[in-house]
């Protein structure tokens, strides 16, 4: 049978998206537009590897400062890095 | 068969009987313990009806089920006239264990005969023995007393005029023991449904409500909470008058006269001006004080669930709530239980309010509480009562920034005062309205520059920072070192302006596709665009890296059994 679209056996999900803020978010900025079911998880996929990268980015460049801890100055200069990048 | 195992039509009365069989089962023991009082011979005689009597409950009862079912005069049966007797009758332990009983097995000649003298002394002993002694025998052996049932029943209609049944003995032995102890066929005050008059439920003691001091109080409440000439002031100062007539069923007509105009007057809130919401908000926290207090009703408890539920989001302190709440003190005092979970709550929130209230600025209170409760209340699903507010609550949170705050009846007022705005549209004796027009004036004028400034950013800062807080703690998880506060508000902003890109990105996607819904396939384009997805690495590939698997289920589409693909494409 078709498993159903509610989590099955336990309710509790690590790493939970927040579809709802997603889905808030989107209509916010593009209320003309609708934001299927599937893809609010996408979304949060797209966000959750957007981080990913981010963090990696920042983390080398702490790394290359001989930083033991990740400043301001190497999160933006990242997420210049990162954002050129996710420009799609 | 009669007489053997009861037919299937008998079950359900054999069920039926077999409760009543069970209190008579009580009663033969209790039966029991009375027959040890009286003399030895009586005694003897007794336990040996008793035994007898015992060993017959069984086959008395499918007897008994037999003949009502033959017998069909359900108001004569021996049982139920037994069972009224033994409601109506002088206070005895009717239930007992039932380890008590035990039926012991004898022969039925033998049982006859002794039913006889037994009965004879039965009577001799009625009127020292219980009635509930007596009644139990008669119910047992039903089958064997044919000859003297018929004559017990003669008797019985003699006595009371009662209409002969073909059921046996127990009509005889009820009527011919309810004669000589003068009991009456009285019907059981309580309903025939109840089996177990121990057991039975008490009805749920009401306070008496006094008819004079709740005029009175719905005066008071009304006189406090109307303003002067002030349109909305009447419908806020006749909610609390109707959320305490709702609640109390002695006064249910009022409230009927009441409940139309209450949903006439819920669209007129929200058309009001800023100054009537900030007078309305002002009555409703004064009226929300003391409801609080009094676990106010269900609508009002509902609109405070839902309230108290946003305070407790907010935790803004009010501490003129406080003052509210006393000054309304005498306003609703016959409003209990209903809210109760509604009160303690609110109370909760109060509390968190006052506390709030003490420690915050006005200023940032201001700023946060109508955008937290405009959040708060289209996030939290709206109750039974809420919903028609909600809406309207939403609009009111906009209009009542800058009112709430003022931390005396604004603060914790916007959202009860909007819930009661809309719950109270009729007008009602303003509670203290002394106290009331002494502070809300000047609240009101202090509300009213802040509430046209604030409106706009509120209700996208907070959620939404939550939001990004959420993926900001992602980052900080992904980088696996140290960070400072700071780098995550940097994280925070990139991510609004990610955020921006991909709204835009999607909606050009769905635009090429001619659609106006974002679908699947426009994220899969998009994340192939990014560079995250290729031919090497596949969406399905980084679905299954990243997400938890029930949203796995939910995307990737799997074959089940049937030849059925979830999630169907």
């Amino acid at each position: 049978m078709a498993l159903s679209t509610t989590v099955s056996q336990r309710k509790l999900i690590k790493r939970k998206a927040p579809r709802g803020f997603l889905k808030r978010v989107f209509k916010r900025r593009k209320p003309h537009l609708r934001l299927e079911t599937s893809s609010d998880l996408l979304v949060h996929l797209n966000c959750l590897l957007f981080v990913h990268r981010l963090a990696e980015e920042s983390r080398t460049n702490a790394c290359e400062n001989k930083c033991g801890i990740i400043k301001k100055d190497h999160v933006l200069a990242a997420a210049k890095v990162i954002l050129k990048k996710s420009r799609g | 068969m009669r007489g053997g195992d009861p037919g299937r039509k008998n079950y359900k009365k054999l069920r039926r009987l077999g409760t009543v069989g069970r209190i008579f089962r009580g009663w033969t023991g209790a039966q029991r313990a009375l027959l040890e009082t009286p003399s030895s011979k009586k005694l003897r005689s007794q336990t040996k009806m008793t035994a007898r009597r015992r060993s017959h409950k069984a086959r008395s009862i499918d007897r008994l089920a037999h003949i009502q079912a033959g017998g069909h005069l359900e108001e004569q049966t021996p049982r139920t006239l037994l069972k009224n007797i033994l409601l109506t009758a002088p206070e005895s332990s009717i239930v007992l264990p039932e380890s008590v009983v035990k039926p012991v097995p004898t022969p039925q000649v033998v049982q006859t005969s002794r039913r006889e003298s037994s009965r004879g002394s039965l009577e001799l002993q009625l009127p020292e023995v219980e009635p509930s002694t007596t009644l139990a025998p008669g119910l047992l052996a039903p089958g064997r007393r044919k000859q003297r049932l018929r004559l017990s029943v003669f008797q019985q209609g003699m006595d009371q005029g009662l209409p002969l049944s073909q059921e046996p003995y127990g009509n005889a032995d009820a009527s011919s023991i309810t004669s000589s102890l003068n009991l009456t066929f009285a019907t059981p005050l309580q309903p025939q449904s109840v089996k177990r008059p121990g057991l039975a439920r008490r009805p749920p003691t009401r306070r008496a409500v006094d008819v004079g001091t709740f005029l009175q109080d719905m005066q008071d409440t009304s006189l406090a909470l109307a303003p002067p000439g002030d349109s909305l002031r009447t419908p806020v100062t006749t909610l609390p008058t109707d959320t305490v007539l709702e609640d109390t069923q002695p006064f249910s007509q009022p409230l009927l006269g009441r409940s139309p105009t209450v949903q006439h007057s819920l669209p007129c809130p929200s058309h009001s001006g800023a100054k009537d919401v900030e007078r309305a908000v002002g009555h409703r926290t004064w009226s929300s004080g003391p409801r609080l207090q009094n676990s106010g009703p269900g609508k009002p408890a509902q609109l405070m669930a839902g309230k108290v539920e946003e305070v407790d989001a907010l935790a803004l302190g009010f501490p003129n709530t406080s003052s509210n709440i006393s000054g309304e003190d005498g306003v609703e005092p016959l409003q209990n239980g209903v809210g109760e979970e509604a009160e303690g709550r609110m109370k909760e929130g109060l509390s968190m309010r006052e506390v709030e209230e003490a420690t915050e600025a006005q200023g940032s209170a201001r700023a946060e509480e109508p955008e937290e409760h405009t959040e708060v209340t289209e996030a939290e699903g709206s109750q039974g009562a809420i919903e028609a507010k909600e809406p309207e609550g939403s609009s009111g949170d906009e209009d009542t920034p800058g009112r709430t705050a003022s931390p005396e009846l604004a603060s914790s007022t916007p959202e009860f005062l909007r819930a009661r705005r809309l719950q109270f549209p009729e007008p009602a004796p303003p509670p203290s309205t002394a106290v009331l027009t002494s502070e809300p004036p000047e609240t009101l004028s202090a509300r009213l520059p802040p509430r046209t400034r604030i409106p706009g950013p509120r209700p996208r800062q907070d959620p939404y920072k939550t939001g990004l807080n959420h993926y900001a703690k992602l980052f900080s998880f992904y980088a696996k070192m140290p960070m400072e506060k700071k780098s995550l508000e940097m994280v925070e902003k990139c991510l609004d302006k990610y955020f921006q890109h991909l709204c835009d990105d999607l909606e050009v996607f769905a635009a090429h596709a001619g659609r106006k819904t974002v679908r699947p396939e426009d994220l899969e384009l998009l994340m192939r665009r990014q560079g995250l997805v290729t031919d090497q690495v596949s969406l399905h590939v980084l679905v299954e890296r990243h997400l938890p698997l029930e949203y796995r289920q939910l995307l990737i589409p799997c074959a089940f059994s049937g030849n059925s693909v979830f999630p169907a494409q």
